[in-house]
This record gives C-alpha cells, structure tokens and sequence, in this order.
C-alpha cells in the first residue's frame, strides 16, 4: 500500500508540475532568454514583445501572462502559491472554475480550490497577497505540486512586484504551431511548444522531489518485506511439525523451501489485494481532506508495485524458507 | 530468597530469528518516519543557510514579504538613502534577488541568484573554497552545483539568459531545491532592472537592533522589516508548513506498520506459549502480571526497534551525503523523542489483541493434553 501510495504521490507530481502549459490553452510560450520553465523560475520581458509576436504571420493569438511564485499568510501558516497575473478576458487565467467568476478588476483574485478548502474561503472574503487584499471572486481546480495557483488581473501582479511595463511570459496561439516556433526563434525569442515546456517542468520537479521519494519508496519496500517475512515466519514456526513429517516422508528441503516461497508469495497476493484497497481508501481520504495531494494510478505503477510485491515475497521466504529446510525430520517423532 | 522469572524477554527472545524479524520490522517503519522527518529538517537548514550566514542585524523586504524562497521582492526607489538616514544603522547594502537557472553545456540547475557588492562582500558567499569574488561577468557558484554540471572555475555558464564565466566556487549553498549563483549587482540590474530586493543592514555598536527596527518600521511605511533572526524563522516556516500535511500523512502510514508489526509478532508469540501462560496462571498469577509481561514484551521490541532505527536513520544520512550532497538528511533529538513516544503507543497498542486472549485463558487449560 505504501509503495502504492509513493508512487501515486510521485505521478501526482509529474502530473501537478506541468498542469498549467497542458490546461491553460496555449501552444506556445515566448520565455526571456535562459528561462526554460514556467515554475521555478523567473522570467522577465518588455510588454513590447507581445506586439511583435502579434505581428508574426501564423500567430492567433498573444497574450502576456506574469508567473512567480509568492509566500503569503492564511490562519497563520505560511502558503506558497503562484500568482498568475493575466489580463481579464485573454488566455492565461483560470481554465475552469468550480465557484464565481474570473477576476476584472485589480482588486480581484481567484484562488486554487483545494487551498480555499483547507482554509475555508468562499467567493466574497478577502485574502492579503504580498501585502495588498484582495476579493477572492472565484475558485478554480489549479493545484500545482504542494502549492496553488492564484490568478489576479496582469496589472493587479505588475504593482503587486513592482514591475510595470513587463511580462513573464506571451502564450501564443498559432494554428501551425512548429512553423510559427520557428519565426518567432528566428526573431530571437526563446519559444517553447507546450510539450517541450510541460516537460521540463516535470523533470524540474521530479529533480527536486525524486531523492527523497525514491529513498522513502526504498525504506518502504524493506518494511513491506520484513512485515511478510515476519508472518511467513510465524507461519513456518507454528507448523515445525508438519514440515518435519513431510520431511520424513522424503520431501527434499528444496521442495519445502518452494512451499515456504509459495506461501509468501501467496500471501504477498492476499496483501497486495488488501494493499490495493488500502491505497484506494486512503487516496479518496486524501482527495477529501489534502486536495492538493494528487494521488495518480497508472498501469505502470501498478504494474511496479506487483513486481515489487513479488520481490518482498522472494525476499521475505529466505529465513524461515532456511530454517524449514534445515529442520530434521526426526523432530516429528518428539514431543511438542 | 525468591527471584522473578524475565518471562517476558524469555518468550520473546526464545526464538531470535522472530524477534530479530520484529525488531527489524519495527524499526524500518520507524526509518520511515524518522528519514521523512530528516529529509524536511535538512531542507529548512539548508534553505535557511544564506540568510544565516549574511553578516546583517536586520534585513528589509518589500511590504508584505517575510520570506525569499519562493518569494519575490521589490524595494521602492529610494529605499536604501530613507533607511541610512535612519539613526543607529552603522550601514546599509542592497542585494537583487530571483530564481533562474544556471546553464552549462546541457546540465541545468534551478538556483537562487544573487547581485551583491563586491566591493564590501556583505550579502554574497559566506566562504569561497576556491577562486575569487565576481567580476563583471563572473560568477561564483556552488562547488556541489558545479560538481553537478561539471564544471569548474574559468569555465563558461549562462545565467539570466546571459554568459558569465566561473570565477570561484561557494560552499553549502545547495539545497533539495535548488543551488545559489552570485554575482555582481551591476550585471544583476543590466539585466533585470535597477530595483533592489533586500536591504542588509548593520546596526552601530551599542544600540539595540528592536529599537533601530521600530524607527525603520515607524519611519519608512513601505516596507518590512525584520531581525535576521526573523526573517531566519520565517524561511525556515514555509518548509514546516509546506510538509507537514505529507509528514503527518507518511507517519501515520508508518506507525501503522510498526503497529500491524508489534501486533502480530506479540500476537504469535502469545499463541505459541498459551499453555505456559495457562501454567502461571494456574500457578496462581493474576491477569495483571500476565498483561504487564506483554506490555514488558512490547516495550523491549519497540525500544530494541527504536535503538536499530536511529542507528539505520544515520546510515542512511551518512549514505544519501555520500551519494547526493544537496539532499541533507538532519536526524534531531526532537524527532527521535517524538518517534520514541508514538513507537511507545504503538507497542502498547500492539499488546492490546493479545491481552484479550490471555486475560480471557482459562487456567485449566494448562492440563488438558
């Protein structure tokens, strides 16, 4: 279960890190020079660079978008969100909203649903953002890994980070997307496709949370081993006698240490099938209570967990599969 | 003269390899908790090390803004002429702030950067192992960073969508998250713009930093101001409330399986003694001796357990330092004594299924064959 829990936390990860270029509707985005993420990193452009991506033969459409990420307070805990300031009525704010409406004016925020849960906001009360309040007006499903967006108006972030006259990002609309990339690189921007950019915040992320994941996945794998082998264990204790007249009748200790392995792989299924519905309950409770969690199944981590299931099995029969094979028969013929 | 049978520790260590299988079981799930809880003290140590190093007595932020990881800030203009006027402040640096990559040949690292005047040092890296300060063009980075992309001083990275060459290599500077660039304030403010982002500040010998910072709130409204201390504590904030929603998570998933664990090695040793339960029963022991045996048991399993995990957890630190240098795994007294009480509830816990069959054992039971 526990296995089964890391890894949806980790595909919960690579899913959250790129969710704003996959949903946000755009098919290119124009970066400053050396920026190659939207989360993560800063990025700072003239407004006038939107006017010239305008102008690009092929170009839908081009909108301004400022990103960065901000610390603010609620209920005394410190959040971490990232702002997106976009201008009212283009591309780059919210993509769906569960409740209200989308900011107008500068005194105006949507905010990530899971965070207004947990903090018990609704449309209508007022959030301080880098010290200036705002009118939460709307929510919207936008959590990113561990944090949330919050989306205000393009001018609202521009005194909001003092940085009238710029823009973080142009997302670009372009029916030809690969021929457009190429005359907006042509005129020196740094342009990414959605793939390209949806990767490299995922491989960002998965950098950051991957060690400590992979170093709980891997503790979490020995405790799974050492919990079968302890009930193989037990097992294999409680029927000495039994192995010893099967032992006695001629069995092999080889052919008692298979039955040994077959029984931890057996049970290694029966705690795979609990583990399973385990991790089906504690991914609803998760939903419920910590949104900002996602917890994703993919064929692939299933698939991950039964082998690793197997493993444990394998490696959890080693000790009492040695001590069965070891036993002498005769013990059969004494006294219990 | 009479002397009590150990019984517990007898019937739990009879067979080694069960105990030993427990004990094991017992102790990886503490790991767990143990290692998660290490994994987000060494971050916020780690994250807070600039800030700690930066040899000021208080630090000025945009208003509104506490932190500088995972923030922003913007000064007004002016900003550092208002606070050197104020009295009691010895001096004032301003240092430029963002979150970039640093780009060299392929490899790529998410770091702080950092503009600072390197004429005075304040505000740029506490200790350069190898090379020199900045100059125009230059950056100093960290040596684990530069371990990573591998490379070295003089060599060639990019950094704010600009070339700069390495001019010295830094020391503790690099986090789970990311790794910290300096250079100099001019090329910060070619290309960013000229606003600063913090102000350092040094308060003159003798005056009290509370007072020196209750002028600067009183006198200048735009901004925050806070002791180092302060600002140390709220860095150190956004990671203890970032994890500790998946901290609680991961550790009741943990003390679960130290649970299941204690219960069941205390449940099958209990079954396989019942007569011998049964004999002293009959023998004339009452309930509670019996409960208190299993409670002995329990503790000896979850303490032996606790002993291995620590142990098992400062292997793991020593290992993941050798392997990966910025995840810094920070084992503290704090944790330990925490996990100590919680595995303590857990075996008690864990003795609970099997006191029900022992108070309910029929003491006759220890003569029929």
């Amino acid at each position: 279960m526990l296995v089964l829990v890391l890894d949806g936390l980790w595909e919960g990860v690579r899913t959250r890190a790129s969710i704003y270029p996959d949903e946000v509707g755009a098919d290119l985005f124009v970066a400053q020079r050396g920026v190659a993420n939207f989360l993560g990193e800063t990025s700072s452009l003239s407004r006038s660079v939107v006017s010239e991506v305008r102008a690009t033969p092929g170009v839908r459409f081009a909108d301004p978008v400022r990103g960065q990420f901000v610390v603010f307070e609620l209920h005394g805990k410190k959040i971490a969100s990232y702002v997106v300031g976009y201008v009212p009525g283009r591309h780059g704010g919210p993509w769906t909203l569960d409740a209200g409406r989308r900011p107008r004016a500068d005194d105006e925020v949507v905010i990530d649903r899971a965070l207004a849960r947990r903090h018990g906001l609704e449309p209508g009360e007022v959030v301080e953002i880098v010290g200036t309040r705002f009118r939460v007006v709307g929510l919207a499903d936008a959590s990113a890994v561990m944090t949330g967006f919050v989306f205000v108006t393009h001018s609202a972030a521009d005194t909001l980070f003092r940085t009238p006259g710029t823009t973080s990002y142009v997302l670009v609309g372009a029916s030809n997307a690969p021929a457009v990339q190429d005359r907006l690189e042509n005129h020196g921007l740094t342009v990414f496709s959605r793939d390209q950019l949806a990767a490299n915040d995922r491989k960002l992320y998965t950098g950051i949370f991957g060690s400590a994941l992979k170093l709980m996945v891997g503790v979490a794998f020995i405790a799974g081993s050492l919990v079968v082998a302890l009930t193989v264990y037990a097992s294999v204790a409680d029927r000495r006698r039994e192995f010893g007249i099967v032992k006695a009748m001629g069995a092999t200790g080889r052919t008692i240490a298979a039955i040994v392995v077959r029984q931890a792989l057996a049970l290694t299924a029966l705690g795979l099938i609990v583990g399973m519905a385990l991790y089906l309950a504690v991914r609803a409770l998760l939903a419920q209570i910590r949104p900002e969690f996602t917890v994703v199944l993919t064929n692939a981590g299933l698939l991950r967990a039964i082998g690793a299931a197997i493993v444990m099995a394998l490696v959890a029969a080693v000790v009492p599969a040695r001590r069965v094979a070891a036993a002498e028969p005769a013990a059969v013929y004494r006294e219990v | 003269m009479t002397r009590s049978v150990p019984l517990a520790r007898r019937n739990l260590f009879q067979d080694p390899r069960r105990a030993a299988l427990a004990v094991a079981g017992v102790a990886v799930s503490l790991v767990l908790v143990l290692v998660l809880d290490g994994v987000f003290a060494g971050a916020v140590r780690q994250v807070t090390a600039y800030l700690r190093n930066v040899p000021a007595d208080l630090i000025v932020s945009q208003q509104g803004v506490r932190t500088m990881h995972m923030s922003a800030s913007a000064l007004p203009d002016g900003s550092i002429e208002r606070v050197r006027g104020i009295s009691g402040v010895a001096w004032v640096e301003g240092i430029r702030f963002t979150t970039a990559t640093v780009r060299a040949g392929a490899g790529r690292q998410l770091s702080y950067v950092i503009g600072y005047d390197t004429d005075t040092g304040r505000g740029g890296p506490s200790s350069v192992a190898n090379g020199a300060s900045p100059g125009p063009g230059q950056a100093v980075i960290d040596e684990v960073a530069a371990d990573e992309l591998g490379i070295g001083v003089g060599d060639k990275i990019r950094v704010l969508g600009r070339p700069f060459t390495v001019s010295g290599l830094s020391e503790g500077g690099t986090s789970i998250t990311n790794t910290t660039t300096f250079i100099r304030n001019a090329d910060f403010a070619e290309v960013r713009g000229p606003s600063l982002s913090y102000l350092l500040l040094g308060t003159e010998p003798g005056v009290k930093v509370t007072g020196v910072a209750r002028r600067l709130e009183r006198e200048i409204s735009d901004v925050t101001v806070q002791s180092k201390e302060e600002f140390v504590e709220q860095e150190g904030l956004i990671m203890k409330d970032m994890s500790a929603d998946i901290m609680q998570i991961m550790s009741i998933i943990a003390f679960a399986i130290a649970l299941a664990v204690v219960a069941l090695t205390l449940f099958t040793a209990t079954l396989s003694k019942l007569r011998e339960y049964a004999v002293v029963k009959a023998l004339g022991a009452p309930s509670s001796r019996l409960a208190r045996t299993l409670l002995v048991q329990a503790t000896w399993s979850v303490m032996l357990a606790l002993i291995l995990a620590v142990a098992l957890s400062f292997a793991a630190a020593a290992l993941v330092a050798a392997i990966t240098p910025n995840v810094l795994l920070r084992i503290e007294t704090v944790a330990i004594a925490r996990v100590a009480v919680a595995a303590l509830v857990v075996g008690t816990l864990g003795a609970l299924v099997p006191l029900r069959r022992i108070v309910r054992l029929d003491p006759a039971s220890a003569f029929q064959t």
